[in-house]
């Protein structure tokens, strides 16, 4: 199969509504990387391709409603979903507040999920109210990675999003290994399916 | 495919543990049975293994106690007690259905005797998979025919697999083999030798195609089966969407601005790719409808507010379009893109992006409350009884859409009424023209006509030799009231104007003249002798009565018959013998009334005005009509001449018409109806 990439990844942008999740899908999708879009109407949904350790990632970033009415029923998002970013609005106490509650919901939808914390709109020190110290403490606590960025002035977002794409990958190539441990199973059970077929055939 | 195994091993994991729509609490999520797992209200509660033994042994009850299963559901309890009543009635709906003969296909599934057959008889009973046979074989022939076989091959196996287990096995285990099929061809795609020389474009394009074909043809099968509820599912959502018709872009917080008819236009868009889902029949097409539709959301948004749109305000501007939309068989429609759609292309891709979109704005309108229109409980549930009926700018602007619309719609028909209405101005104008042409055509031709007339009156002096006497008579009696000679100028100059300006009297003109030739015989004797007294009676007349009312004139002229019968008498007898019509007549003197009271009134009293205006001309010319007189009585045709005498009795007694208007009016009319009885 050549393809023009090694590996697919979904990953989901969530946090509350405001906070620059699309600026952020926006600033990552037309900077820098040689990425490409698959819309070229809204920012809702993303394609952009990167290169992590010689193998080419594509990653389809979804964009979700950060509004409190939706966080219910955006559960269906997560389905496949291989990493998740959440954001905060550095310049806003309560969408830091509200971290914690996304921090559930990922929870509730998913267990295996690579998770990043991002504090945007970093970008004017005046107006920073949540600190850097005590996101950092959060993160740790919660033992994930913090990255503060500004979509504006183009700061972090990059990293952010390779280090989150590098989470992905590896995690994905743990999963190989220990299915490739497993691989009995999946023989056996696909044998089963060869038999069930040729019977049919005959 | 290591990505496509991870997803599943995240599907299952997700599958199994967590309950996406609603938020209830962790107790209640546990499978019934109680083996720690959660469990799921399509599974009735049970998680997918409890549920699957369940069922299992729910059957085996039912075949063991064959028609009498109540007794088995006296130990189910609470929910599943009710659970068990739904499916009973679904499967009674099923029973019901194997016994009709359409559905005979489907009973005869579970004596798989000859399971090629069946396709057979599947696929022709669905000329669309036929269609896609044909596009098949057009497009992949190329590359061999083993790919054909194999391909066939593959996909009747598939559906005999699905059609075998459909009464036997719940949906989500048939979805499940569905997506083991997909896995399992695209797997022999990329591996089998007989698809070696095939591009990977093509590859790509045959399992897609795979998953088309097999989706089309077991559509009738797999779309809102009887044995699942998703009909009711359907009726739920399409009435709590109903009930919702007031929630509008405002409650939404969604930008959506009612009254712009350009972005109207692009909502009806939406609103259209989305109801087109339910008529197509493959997931992907589906799947492509929704896609088009959220692209026309997108699109709104992006009039609405400019610059690039986030999820923030999708998501909330599509929960409007499906709530304006209310699209039919919606549960249904998406609970079969689920079931077998190629778990990859859901879980990911712009497809997949929008249908998870699609699927979240469906349960929130299902979970739908005052909190999340951010309304107080009261407002919200005054609403949903119908109790405040809101006017919403939707509705309204629809109104006034509307409004616009037919505004533009009877502009437009005005236009191309005034158009028509030119053209139809035009034509009459044209028309009106020709007419007026005609009409100074007819009055040329009927001038040119009574010019030469003259000079036909004059011949006809044969029968004057007949009548002279009496004519003599006659003039001599009326010389004495008569008025004299100038007086009569103007009215028949009057006349004369009248004619000019009615065309309808200078079309009777001519008639009038056809017939002077015939009369004139007659009148032009009077000229010779005394032309002066037999104008003159003509024009009394004419300025007694203005207008040349026949019935006055039949009324006069037949008094006037009264009083001449004893002179016509004679006269008659000498008519008798030229027309063997009167000859028949049992009374003579009766007989020239007839034709008096019948034709010959008619035409003699416009004679008599036509014969007024004459008068100057006349009295001119007569002296030179009376020189040629021989000349015009051999130009005159045959025919003409043998008539003079026939109508000379009537002309004659026309001629003396004349003279007694003046004294008796009404009177004379009187008089003259019994003579006309007795004729």
């Amino acid at each position: 199969m050549a393809r023009d990439y090694d590996h697919l990844f979904k990953l989901l942008i969530i946090g509350d509504s405001g906070v620059g999740k699309s600026s952020l899908l926006l600033r990552f999708s037309d900077n820098t990387f040689t990425g490409s879009y698959i819309t070229t109407i809204g920012v809702d949904f993303k394609i952009k391709t990167v290169n992590v350790n010689g193998q080419k990632v594509k990653l389809q970033i979804w964009d979700t409603a950060g509004q409190e009415r939706f966080r219910t029923i955006t559960s269906t998002y997560y389905r496949g979903t291989h990493g998740v970013i959440v954001v905060y609005d550095v310049t806003n106490g309560e969408s830091f507040a509200n971290v914690k509650r996304w921090l559930h919901e990922i929870e509730q939808n998913c267990d295996l999920v690579n998770k990043v914390l991002v504090g945007n709109k970093n970008d004017t020190p005046d107006r920073k109210v949540v600190l850097t110290e005590d996101a950092q403490r959060f993160a740790d606590t919660m033992n994930i990675k913090l990255f503060e960025t500004s979509a504006k002035d183009n700061i972090n977002v990059e990293e952010m999003f390779l280090a989150i794409t590098k989470l992905v990958l590896k995690a994905k190539l743990e999963m190989q290994e220990r299915q490739n441990v497993t691989q009995n199973d999946t023989v056996n059970l696909r044998k089963t399916n060869k038999q069930g077929k040729k019977k049919n055939c005959c | 495919m290591p990505v496509l195994t991870l997803q599943r091993s995240y599907k299952y994991i997700m599958y199994a543990t967590k309950q996406p729509s609603l938020r209830i609490k962790q107790a209640d999520l546990k499978c019934k049975s109680g083996c720690g797992f959660f469990g799921n209200a399509d599974w009735e509660g049970y998680c997918s293994q409890c549920y699957r033994n369940h069922t299992d042994s729910e059957r085996q009850k039912k075949s063991h106690q064959g028609g009498s299963s109540d007794h088995s559901k006296a130990q189910v309890s609470g929910f599943s007690k009710f659970e068990e009543k739904k499916r009973q009635q679904t499967d009674k709906k099923t029973r019901y259905m194997k016994s009709l003969p359409v559905f005979r296909k489907t009973s005869n599934v579970k004596d798989v005797g000859r399971p090629e057959n069946l396709v057979d008889i599947m696929r022709q009973a669905n000329p669309e998979a036929n269609k896609l046979m044909a596009e098949f074989i057009a497009q992949y022939s190329q590359y061999g025919e083993g790919i054909r076989k194999d391909f066939l091959k593959c996909s009747q196996a598939f559906s005999n697999k699905i059609v075998k287990e459909l009464d036997v096995k719940p949906m989500e285990d048939l979805a499940e083999i569905a997506q083991n099929y997909y896995n399992q061809y695209q797997n022999r795609v990329n591996s089998n030798p007989t698809y070696q020389n095939v591009p990977n474009d093509v590859k790509d394009r045959l399992v897609e195609f795979f998953e088309n074909f097999t989706m089309i043809s077991l559509y009738n099968f797999l779309f809102c089966p009887p044995t699942t509820n998703d009909e009711e599912k359907d009726l739920t959502i399409q009435g709590r969407i109903r009930k919702l018709s007031w929630v509008n872009a405002h409650h939404l917080d969604c930008c959506i601005s009612e009254t712009s008819i350009e972005v109207r236009d692009l909502v009806y868009t939406a609103i259209n790719d989305l109801l087109g889902m339910d008529s197509m029949r493959a997931p992907q097409e589906k799947l492509a409808c929704v896609v088009k539709c959220c692209r026309s959301v997108v699109e709104v948004l992006q009039h609405c507010q400019g610059g690039p749109v986030s999820a923030d305000e999708f998501l909330p501007a599509l929960i409007f379009v499906v709530l304006k939309a209310n699209p039919a068989r919606l549960k249904s429609n998406i609970l079969y893109v689920t079931r077998f759609c190629k778990e990859s292309r859901l879980m990911q891709g712009e497809a997949g992006y929008y249908f998870t979109n699609l699927c979240c704005a469906v349960s929130f309108i299902e979970n739908l409350t005052a909190e999340s229109l951010n309304m107080p409980e009261q407002e919200f549930e005054a609403y949903m009884s119908g109790e405040v009926t809101c006017v919403s700018a939707w509705e309204s602007a629809l109104v006034a859409c509307e409004g616009m619309h037919q505004l533009r719609e009877h502009l437009a028909l005005l236009k191309g009424l005034s158009e028509r209405t030119q053209i139809v101005q035009n034509t009459t104008k044209s028309l009106w023209e020709d007419m007026q042409k005609l009409k100074e055509g007819i009055c040329e031709s009927v001038d040119s006509v009574l010019e030469r007339t003259p000079l036909i009156i004059k011949p006809r002096t044969s029968p004057l030799a007949l009548t002279r006497e009496q004519l003599l008579a006659q003039a001599a009696a009326r010389t004495a009231p008569n008025p004299p000679e100038p007086e009569p100028e103007p009215a028949p100059r009057n006349f004369y104007l009248k004619n000019l300006s009615f065309g309808h009297l200078s079309a009777f003109e001519t008639p009038k003249s056809k017939l002077q030739l015939d009369i004139s015989p007659c009148i032009a004797l009077k000229p010779s002798h005394s032309g002066d007294q037999l104008s003159s009676p003509a024009i009394d007349k004419t300025p007694g009565s203005l207008t040349p009312d026949d019935n006055s004139f039949l009324g006069l002229s037949k008094v006037n018959y009264d009083i001449d019968l004893s002179d016509l008498s004679t006269e008659n007898s000498a008519a008798d013998e030229l027309t063997p019509d009167k000859r028949k007549s049992p009374t003579p003197s009766v007989d020239p009334f007839s034709p008096v009271g019948g034709s010959c009134p008619v035409a003699q009293p416009p004679l008599e005005p036509s014969r007024g205006e004459f008068v100057l001309p006349f009295l001119v010319e007569e002296t030179l009509i009376d020189k040629s007189e021989l000349t015009p009585a051999a130009s005159l045709p045959p025919p003409l001449v043998p008539s003079a005498p026939e109508y000379s009795g009537f002309s004659k007694q026309g001629s003396r018409i004349p003279s007694i208007p003046c004294s008796t009016g009404d009177y004379s009319s009187l008089t003259s109806s019994p003579g006309h009885s007795n004729a």
